[in-house]
């Protein structure tokens, strides 16, 4: 996303806007791993604390996770710069 | 001077990047990572469909780019 066509003001404006949007955006991020982490780990109902397997899942299923974000990306960097996506200009 | 139609011009074409990504990171979480979760880092196999993934899904949304322009031009 190039907005070099944009002023300095504007560009200024822009930065504040992006880096709200990344608190929100990592808020989110925390919130959806918790649920994924959840529902695909603990499913063992007969202790109330987590058990030393269902922690260990969650552990991998967050590392996991967020290795997996991290490829999608790279990748998604290369091929939008190889494209323009519609609905951008 | 700050155009006001700019900035939301931007703060829209931002929004609609991160949503792309999301969405694209959560459909190929779907297809590609098994959620037993026997290891912390990606399996070789589980890279490589990501990689696919996500090529596969910048052409299915070229593709409906394209029929939706053409439906437009009827």
């Amino acid at each position: 996303m190039d907005f070099s066509r944009f002023n300095q003001a504007e560009q200024a404006q822009i930065a504040a806007m992006i880096e709200h949007k990344q608190m929100k955006d990592f808020l989110r991020l925390y919130s959806n791993l918790v649920q994924r982490c959840f529902d695909d780990c603990a499913n063992d109902f007969t202790t109330k604390t987590l058990t030393g397997k269902e922690g260990e899942c969650v552990n991998k299923c967050a590392d996991k996770f967020l290795k997996h974000s991290e490829r999608v990306g790279s990748r998604f960097a290369e091929l939008s710069e190889n494209m323009q996506a519609p609905g951008s200009q | 001077m700050v155009n006001p139609q700019n900035i939301a011009m931007a703060e829209q074409e931002l929004e609609s990047v991160t949503d792309l990504f999301n969405r694209i990171a959560e459909s190929c979480h779907t297809k590609c990572i098994s959620t037993k979760y026997t290891q912390s880092d990606l399996t070789q196999g589980e890279a490589v469909c990501i990689d696919r993934c996500v090529s596969k899904f910048f052409e299915v949304n070229v593709k409906i780019g394209e029929k939706m322009q053409k439906m437009g031009q009827n």
